[in-house]
């Protein structure tokens, strides 16, 4: 007989940044419920006819951000420089990411710049062991800067 | 006062505009690291010029803890939003009466319920956004 154990909420946020470490989005999706919330706060992208937001689910609008970021920074990577949990299933986490660009990121022209921006993210881990929840925080402005964009919108 | 209520009772006196009563609850040599602004120093200095510009800046501020948990190495992880309508420049940010509202992140290490490390973070061009900055390379103007 077999046992699987149920990892650590700990051990499924580390899991899920090894897989974005490796590009490999659908691993990064596995790790959710099929119906996990997406929160990119910072995320903002200002149209001429309306805002589109980085709120939603993980498998529409947190799937497409990962992919085309991967897309826009073909080595991008992160590092966990800390994280915390407690015993109901609460995560955050402190992670640099980095990456150098190859393509245009939404209106952000490229110009082949490296970037190290530190992000927070929060999640939420259920009984099974898959994120239910993840939010994410940065600075969009220290981006920017380092990405060459001076202009706030 | 164990770590839950210490950061509980850190936002509400941010909330009343109490800067003194949340800088009681912190050792005074406390590290704050306000990463957005790329201020870090202690909670007497950084952390004092931080709020008592928040509060001169925007005196209708309002605090509300949006999410709370404390881990296993007691740092409460706070996720808050600060709402206020611009009434004097802000770290070089002309005033121009703009309402601004923010969702940010702090990290609250509480040790024998006193806070001893504190870092926060939030999106600085979602402010600027927010208040009519239009260049990173000239916070100052707006037009």
């Amino acid at each position: 007989m077999s046992v699987t154990s149920i990892p650590s909420a700990v051990e499924v946020v580390t899991a899920f940044f090894d897989a974005y470490r490796e590009h490999d989005v659908e691993r990064m999706v596995e790790l959710c419920t099929d119906n996990a919330d997406f929160h990119y706060v910072p995320f903002e992208l200002w149209g001429k006819q309306r805002v589109i937001r980085g709120d939603g689910k993980v498998r529409t609008i947190g799937k497409v951000i990962w992919t085309t970021l991967i897309d826009s920074f073909p080595d991008i990577t992160n590092k966990i420089m800390y994280i915390t949990a407690d015993n109901e299933g609460n995560v955050a986490a402190e992670v640099m990411i980095s990456g150098t660009q190859a393509k245009p990121f939404g209106t952000m022209g490229n110009q082949g710049l490296h970037y190290d921006l530190p992000h927070v993210f929060l999640f939420r881990i259920n009984r099974e062991g898959l994120i239910e929840e993840i939010t994410g925080y940065w600075d969009t402005a220290d981006w920017y800067r380092q990405l060459g964009r001076l202009e706030v919108d | 006062m164990n770590s839950m209520d210490v950061a509980r009772t850190f936002f509400a006196r941010m909330d009343t505009h109490d800067t003194s009563g949340a800088l009681a609850l912190v050792a005074p040599h406390t590290n704050v690291a306000l990463v957005p602004l790329n201020l870090q120093g202690d909670a007497e200095n950084v952390g004092r010029q931080y709020f008592e510009q928040l509060m001169s800046a925007f005196p209708d501020l309002s605090v509300r803890v949006r999410r709370l948990f404390v881990g296993n190495d007691n740092t409460a992880v706070a996720e808050i939003a600060i709402e206020g309508t611009q009434a004097a420049d802000f770290f070089g940010i002309i005033n121009q009466e703009k309402l601004m509202d923010i969702d940010q992140v702090w990290f609250l290490h509480v040790n024998d319920g006193v806070i001893d490390r504190i870092k926060a973070y939030w999106c600085q061009n979602r402010l600027y956004r927010r208040l009519g900055v239009k260049r990173l390379d000239h916070v100052t103007i707006t037009a």
